[in-house]
């Protein structure tokens, strides 16, 4: 039926198919991971390894119209790490070819 | 045809409401007919992603491929493949016709 090129029938597939490779993780408050994926659970509690995390600070400037600001960005870097699944947005695995 | 009074009479008979639109189907059934279409998918924090929709579940957790992410209408981010975990979706609009 699922004649899909792609061989995946539901989303978690993509996340299997991740494991032991260098994902890229989206976070709720504009944060971003990219670490070593070693285990996912149904809530996408995530535990990475060899992590970076990249945090996105905007500071709006005092009287723009606009909303756009500086933005700083700070990294830090952690060995291993447990996501809590309710903050992830977007997972996503090396490009497959 | 030519009865004067603003409020047409409402018919006696019991007559089954009529079907909303001409396209009948379930939000199950579209969701069904946009597998493997290009969609756009909108998330509750104003971000729009743009690919190709290869699979979703009961949570609604997406698999997109080809995806684009737009922020403000520019172009943020590329990924191959994306999983959007359901809880941050607010829609999922067919980019191309069914």
């Amino acid at each position: 039926m699922d004649s899909n090129a792609s061989g995946i029938q539901e989303p978690f597939d993509l996340i299997r198919l991740s494991l032991s490779e260098r994902v890229f993780v989206k976070l709720r408050g504009d944060r971003e991971v990219v670490g070593i994926l070693h285990a996912y659970d149904g809530h996408m509690n995530l535990i990475l390894s060899d992590v970076e995390e990249t945090i996105m600070i905007v500071d709006p400037i005092e009287g723009s119209p606009n909303s756009e600001g500086t933005v700083k960005v700070a990294k830090r870097k952690m060995n291993m790490l447990f996501v809590r699944g309710d903050g992830v947005i977007l997972v996503s695995p090396p490009s497959r070819t | 045809m030519d009865e004067d009074s603003p409020p047409p009479p409402p018919p006696n008979e019991a007559s089954p409401p009529p079907p909303p639109v001409a396209v009948s189907g379930s939000p199950t059934d579209f969701l069904k007919g946009v597998v493997g279409k290009r969609v756009i998918v909108r998330l509750t924090s104003g971000v729009d992603y743009r690919g190709i929709l290869s699979c979703l579940d009961g949570y609604m957790n997406i698999a997109l491929e080809q995806t684009e992410e737009h922020v403000n209408g520019s172009v943020t981010n590329r990924y191959g493949d994306a999983f959007i975990r359901g809880n941050n979706v607010l829609y999922i609009s067919a980019a191309e016709p069914l």
